[in-house]
């Protein structure tokens, strides 16, 4: 047998010894791991469900031809079929109607570019002709509560349309809300006669793309693109950008305290083990292979830990899946309920990832363990000797001051990755600085009469790298939270004033759908303007707009606005001076996000496909848009009116006359224009409310999910709670013997938890108002592309800060108080 | 022997102790009784009940029957805050093992027992620095434990045992972790200090070397408690 | 395979075509309501080229070319290829430009014995957009770039497939054989039963046609049907044995019947065109299909009588394939398994003609959905 085997037996034969020891760093390792992973699998599942939809639906196109709702003119497809190199060219039509999305297309031509889709009509391919068939996936009918052969009512425009459900895809297949028709049903049945939305273009083998898709743009009209489908699906991922920071944050959350938690865990168990490793040493065990040995435990412990983890996080994500069927992050997402796919790929990743960072955890104080002369390990009071005094200071400057440096990086292909390594750098340091600012401020402690009291403040300052190693998790986690919330918070309150800018009016009119189909007339706009109780009515024209193929479309606005009046209407950011010149082009006002997605500047002239036409416009301003994530665009209505003839309105703010009642208003308006449920009349503070209902229940899953981690980081407070009275069992002895009554050591013991706490949650306060910065105006600006001003909520915070000092405290006298089982007596008479 | 023998500091009578009723008592039927300013070395196998007994006086332990009578009250009688605050007033002790908190210096752990009876900080600092001078460390008050010796630490011990003049002294083997000749400074030092504190001691060991400093010593055995005959 | 890639492509061919069999609603008489099927009747006088064009009325139509091709190494190929059109009731009233009122559906095939392969692939479409049409007129009927059409004096045939492609020039040398009774061609007992019925046989063919990217120049004779009816086939009938011979005197054979589940015969017919030119139409007494040798598909397990005694009339021959393996499987898309495939005529030992003979209602009876 080799020596190493030898001390290996030794090393593990201890195992056997504590197994509440192993057992607990097991735990904690089980747990970090399980958050991690189980945030990891419900992050990826939804985006795969997401993706996999997408591309289900769009097939193995080689280009895709697109243009902004309500569509471009059908005779394209003619034009893109006959092309040379064209093997198939599909014609889709793609809406929303009530809330369902709709694919409109002609089977024969999907077949060779949606061969999946096909195969699931093909046995009910003579009904797909039927004028008023729909085929709905499981999870639309499901909604709806329809079978086969139901008859299903639907809102097409301003009128309801009845249609027959001939069949349901395939649930696997399918799992968003989805109905598939045929195009010249789809285009019959929305009112849509004569409009695609989409061609989905194969080529012919060996014919060039580059060569086609140039013929193809030859033909294409202003505002229609065409676009391979790689970066078709990048429009995915800015669709479900919003989601994916949310998530993004959460995952960082969940992997940094969970590692600090492995760390903690792993750092304690070596440090609490000085005097049976001196032992080693002194018989014979090198240095190095003393360090070898602590690191192999750590991986092995962080193995069996880790894979346990898994299978808890496996239940963890298939739980909240479960649980949050249905709304994911800002409603950006359904996640299916339980559609969880088993991937042992990456449970073995998990598994990998959680012994290295085991290992590692152990190799730091194992290092510092070996090094230490076993003479002098082997003496009581050591245990806090080490970390002590390594204090580093020039690493955690030197992180922070990367953070700080990271936090003004541009975000990369839209994900603000540089934003997030920045909050890692910044909690890193953050936490490195613990100990010694732990140790700051109870130097500033007041000195106490009550010797319990000062008991415990002398052994915190004694012994704070412990302590400290204690609170890195809850600090990790908390911090996180209190950035989370501020950035909320901050975002919430700049919400409510854009809703009070951008809603001015007694009532809010606009027609279901989006604008895509429906519209109201010059007739209908005399008739809401005259109508009784209505003082004043500002009309609005809003319609998708598709600028670049590689962003989602932007939204025009055609309001009543000029350039005196968009001051009231917007809440402007940066305004353009006039021109020297005068007036040289109409002026428009984009969003925010159009300076980051088209470089659009104030004072910048702007091109827009106005009618298949360029026109060109000055922009003269910067407004913030809460609304619409993809950019936005006011144009005066008239200019708009005057470049495509579209007189049609979809949105209108009406001021009533004083002493009119809300409700008889929506009632006679409702009466008056008979566009039954299409029309969407609402008081300013109903939408208003719904709003910020909407608002509020988006970040529920976040809240819940930190809340879990802060849990967690709790957690890791009683572990080293638990440890650190289980070293000092014989001290709690020696003072008992002293004179300390019972209850002076808990008053003792809770006020050396108290303390820490508070402590830890000041000191996460403080972080995570700095990392609050980096959310607010890196993280938040980068992905969600508009700006917030920041707002802290300080009762919130004090209230929750509060909570969480009481609860580590109870944590730590309860841990503590377990692990004394009472026994303190007899550790007096133990000689270790 | 120390002159005429007073009224009794400590009196303990039919003492009995037993942890399993399937076992024989550890303790049965222990009498004993010790002078005011006496130091009595009590002597016995590994196992014989010595640290029972012990924590029995100090109650931290209660007796299946028996009395033990301090001063005259008896701490059996006594709830655990009672003989906390009893023990806290009247008693010091010494253990094998030092027990001295690390994160202490070496002035603030002999000040500990003045720190729970709410001495004044000027009495505490002046009496803390007597003390330290009376066991030979009067430059020690600022160091933390781990820069000390065994030797070192066991003479903190001793001087936090004595320092608010407790009535009893308890020393549970203070010289099991030491070499033999610090042990014979240590013993040395124990003595002379119970003795200028003028209050009782009780000092439990197996070594006879030990036993031999103090004024009289006892043998535990399972008869309980016999006179060992003191040697010049 | 391309056929691979169009699972259910052929779904719609049952409802579409195949005799317009599985039609619901019966054709109004001599009626042409919008959406209805207009009814063939007796009495309709055929007339060209307007009847080599489409008859968007009635609900079905197709125009099946068959034919052997010599490659100049001497090779002896079959091919067909067959474009049918079906009207969609259903569709009539959607203005919609992408409105199904027609549906086109084409599919095309070479027997290569030297190869023991047929090669086969299919188009499926709606008309529209002058990228699938059916056009009235002449004949002129095309699904993207596969197309058959009589522009000036030939027939010219183009089916670019996936590892194959037909390319060929059918010129006419005899005037149109009409069927039945002047084209009146009856299917069944009941007078309604019947479709417009024409053929064109002795077509000298000439043309390319390319396998696996490589091109050849062939000649041969043909043969192209042309029909259009709006009924179903009747009750019971469950397949159909029919056969093409152009004769080797300049004469030509067309016969048929329709058998239900048992085997016997519901109804039978046929037309004989002599080599002097002379034309005899046979009724269901005159025909007789008798099976000499069976062939069962090592895929479907379905034997099909792939030998023959055809006797029409005085006329006896013997039906022989070019190769036993010309069966079509399309279970997983209509549920239709047939055999179709180019076959040699005898008399004792002499070959006495060629030509093309379809087997359905082999498998399982011809279900129609």
């Amino acid at each position: 047998m080799t020596p190493a085997r030898t001390w290996a037996r030794l090393l593990f034969a201890q195992w056997r010894e504590s197994r509440a020891r192993i057992a607990v760093t097991v735990l904690a390792l089980a747990l970090g791991t399980a958050m991690a992973s189980a945030i990891h699998l419900v992050n990826r599942s939804a985006l795969d469900e997401f993706e996999q939809a997408a591309r289900r639906l769009a097939g193995e196109a080689d280009l895709v031809v697109r243009g902004s709702p309500p569509g471009f003119p059908e005779a394209l497809f003619a034009g893109v079929a006959r092309l040379d190199g064209v093997a198939i060219a599909s014609p889709v039509l793609e809406l929303t109607v009530d809330g369902l999305t709709v694919v409109g297309l002609d089977p024969f031509r999907a077949a060779g570019v949606q061969p999946a889709l096909f195969g699931e009509l093909a046995g009910n391919l003579r009904d797909f002709f039927e004028p008023d068939g729909i085929f709905l996936s499981a999870a639309a009918a499901g909604q709806r509560q329809l079978r086969t052969g139901d008859r299903m009512d639907v809102l097409a425009g301003t009128t309801t349309r009845q249609l027959r459900v001939l069949g349901l895809l395939d649930a696997n297949a399918y799992p968003r809300p989805l109905g598939v028709m045929d195009i010249a049903a789809a285009q019959w049945q929305f009112d849509r006669l004569g409009l695609l939305t989409r061609i989905d273009v194969r080529l012919e083998e060996g014919a060039s793309t580059a060569t086609v898709r140039a013929a193809i743009e030859a033909l294409l009209p202003a505002g229609v693109v065409v676009m391979t489908p790689a970066i078709d699906s990048q429009r995915v991922a800015s669709a479900t950008r919003a989601y994916r920071t949310n998530l993004g944050m959460l995952a960082l959350v969940a992997v940094l305290t969970g590692a600090f938690l492995v760390l903690t865990a792993q750092a304690l168990s070596v440090l609490r083990r000085r005097g049976s490793l001196a032992l080693l040493r002194a018989l014979g065990v090198t240095r190095r292979e003393l360090g070898r040995l602590l690191v192999a435990e750590g991986v092995v412990v962080g193995a069996i830990g880790a894979a346990i983890g898994v299978g808890l996080g496996q239940v963890i994500a298939y739980w909240t899946l479960r649980a949050l069927a249905g709304d994911l992050g800002a409603g950006q997402l359904a996640v299916p309920g339980g559609t969880l796919a088993a991937k042992p790929l990456t449970w073995l990743i998990f598994i990998v990832t959680g012994a290295l960072v085991a290992g590692l955890a152990a190799w730091l104080p194992a290092r510092e363990a070996a090094a230490r002369p076993p003479a002098l390990a082997l003496k009581s009071g050591d245990v806090d000797a080490g970390p002590a005094a390594a204090r580093p200071f020039r690493v955690a400057f030197a992180l922070i001051a990367a953070g700080a440096g990271l936090a003004f990086m541009p975000s990369v292909y839209g994900l603000p990755l540089f934003g997030y390594a920045s909050i890692a750098a910044l909690l890193f340091g953050g936490v490195l600085l613990v100990p010694s600012v732990a140790q700051g401020l109870l130097r500033a402690a007041p000195a106490t009469r009550a010797a319990p009291l000062s008991l415990a403040v002398a052994q915190l300052r004694g012994a704070p790298a412990q302590a400290s190693l204690g609170l890195a998790a809850i600090i990790v986690s908390f911090s996180l939270m209190v950035a989370m919330a501020i950035m909320v918070h901050s975002f919430r309150e700049s919400f409510i004033d854009w809703l009070d800018t951008v809603l001015p009016a007694d009532m809010q009119l606009r027609l279901q759908q989006g604008g895509n189909t429906a519209a109201l007339g010059e007739r209908e706009q005399a008739v809401i303007a005259r109508q009784d109780g209505v003082s004043r009515a500002e009309f609005r024209r809003v319609v998708p707009l598709l600028l670049r193929p590689e962003a989602a479309p932007v939204t025009l606005i055609a309001a009543d606005i000029d350039a005196h009046t968009a001051a009231q209407r917007l809440a402007i950011l940066h305004a353009a001076p006039l021109p020297a010149g005068g007036e040289t082009a109409p002026p428009v006002w984009v969003s925010e996000a159009m300076t980051d997605l088209y470089g659009v500047q104030a004072g910048a002239p702007l091109a827009l496909p106005l009618a298949g036409r360029e026109a060109v416009f000055r922009v003269a301003g910067v407004y913030r848009e809460y609304g619409r994530s993809g950019g936005a665009v006011v144009i005066p209505r008239a200019t708009y009116v005057a470049a495509t003839g579209d007189r049609a309105v979809n949105e209108a703010s009406l001021w009533l006359a004083r002493g009119a009642d809300p409700a008889a208003v929506a009632r006679d308006l409702r009466a008056a224009l008979a566009l039954g449920d299409a029309l969407q009349l609402r008081t300013t503070t109903e939408v208003r409310e719904r709003s910020l209902a909407n608002f509020d229940r988006a970040f529920i899953v976040t809240y819940a999910l930190e809340a879990i981690a802060v849990l967690i980081g709790l957690l890791g407070v009683g572990v080293t709670a638990a440890a650190t009275a289980f070293a000092r069992r014989a001290e709690f002895g020696m003072l008992r013997h002293v004179g300390l009554l019972r209850r002076e050591l808990a008053l003792m013991l809770a006020g050396e938890g108290l303390l820490m706490s508070a402590i830890g949650v000041v000191f996460a306060l403080a972080l995570g108002g700095v990392l609050s910065l980096v959310l607010v105006y890196v993280v938040n600006r980068q992905s969600f592309l508009w700006s917030i001003d920041l707002a802290i909520p300080r009762l919130q915070l004090a209230l929750l800060a509060l909570a969480l000092i009481c609860a580590a405290a109870i944590t730590t006298v309860v841990s503590g108080r377990a692990a004394l089982g009472g026994d303190a007596v007899r550790a007096v008479r133990e000689d270790w | 022997m120390h002159g005429t023998r007073q009224r009794a500091l400590l009196e303990v009578e039919g003492l009995s102790r037993r942890y399993r009723e399937d076992r024989p008592p550890v303790l049965a039927g222990i009498d004993l009784s010790l002078a005011a300013d006496e130091y009595l070395a009590i002597m016995g196998e590994s196992g014989v009940g010595k640290s029972t007994l012990l924590n029995l006086i100090a109650g931290l332990d209660r007796p299946d029957a028996g009395t033990i009578r301090l001063d005259g009250v008896d701490i059996t009688a006594l709830d655990d805050e009672g003989a906390t605050l009893l023990r806290r007033r009247q008693m010091g002790f010494v253990f094998q093992a030092f027990h001295v908190l690390p994160y202490l210096t070496v002035a603030q752990n002999v000040a500990l027992p003045l720190d729970l009876l709410g001495v004044a900080a000027q009495e505490r600092a002046a009496r803390v620095a007597q003390m330290l001078e009376a066991v030979g460390l009067a430059g020690f008050a600022a160091r933390h434990p781990r820069e000390l010796s065994g030797g070192e630490l066991q003479r903190v011990a001793i001087a936090r045992s004595l320092v608010h003049r407790p009535r009893l002294v308890l020393a549970d083997e203070p010289t099991g972790n030491l070499d033999p000749r610090t042990a014979a400074q240590v013993l040395a030092l124990l003595r002379e200090q119970i003795h200028a504190n003028g209050g009782a001691g009780i000092l439990i060991t197996h070594s006879v070397t030990a036993a031999r400093s103090a004024d009289r010593t006892l043998a535990l055995t399972a008869h309980g408690l016999v006179p060992l005959p003191a040697t010049p | 395979m391309r056929a691979a890639r169009w699972p259910g492509v052929l779904a719609a061919v049952v409802a579409a075509s195949m005799a317009a069999m599985s039609a619901a609603a019966a054709p109004v008489p001599g009626g042409s309501l919008p959406g209805e099927p207009q009814a063939v009747v007796p009495g309709y006088v055929m007339a060209f080229p307007r009847d080599h064009g489409s008859h968007p009325a009635f609900r079905t139509e197709w125009w099946y070319a068959t034919g052997w091709l010599r490659t100049p190494a001497g090779e002896d190929l079959g091919f067909q290829i067959t474009f049918f059109r079906s009207l969609q009731p259903a569709a009539a009233r959607n203005p919609s430009a992408f409105a199904p009122h027609q549906i086109l559906i084409a599919h095309a095939a070479i027997s290569d014995p030297s190869r023991g392969r047929l090669w086969k692939d299919e188009r499926i479409a709606r008309a529209g957009f002058g990228l699938a049409e059916a056009r009235e007129g002449d004949a002129a009927v095309w699904i993207d770039d596969w197309r058959l059409a009589h522009p000036g004096e030939v027939f010219e045939v183009r089916a670019p497939a996936q590892d194959f492609a037909l390319e060929l020039s059918l010129r006419e040398r005899q005037p149109p054989l009409l069927n039945g009774e002047a084209g009146f061609s009856r299917k069944g007992a009941t007078p309604l039963a019947a479709s417009y019925y024409y053929s064109l046989p002795q077509l000298e063919v000439s043309g390319h046609v390319v396998r696996e990217g490589r091109r050849v120049a062939v000649n041969g004779a043909a043969w192209l049907d042309h029909e259009w009816s709006s009924e179903p086939l009747e009750p019971g009938a469950v397949g159909w044995d029919w056969v093409s011979v152009n004769l080797g005197d300049g004469g030509a054979l067309m016969a048929f019947r329709i058998r239900d589940a048992q085997g016997d015969v519901r109804w039978a017919g046929g037309t004989l065109r002599t080599g002097e030119g002379g034309t005899r139409h046979f009724g269901p007494d005159e025909i007789a299909f008798t099976p000499a040798r069976r062939w069962r598909s090592p895929r479907t397990a379905v034997e099909y009588p792939v030998q023959w005694d055809v006797r029409a009339g005085e006329l006896a021959i013997r039906l022989e394939p070019l190769m036993d393996d010309q069966e079509s499987d399309t279970r997983r898309s209509t549920g239709a398994i047939y055999w179709e495939g180019a076959v040699r005529a005898y008399d004792g030992d002499r070959e006495v003609g060629r030509g093309y003979l379809e087997l359905t209602g082999y498998g399982e009876a011809l279900t129609l959905r």
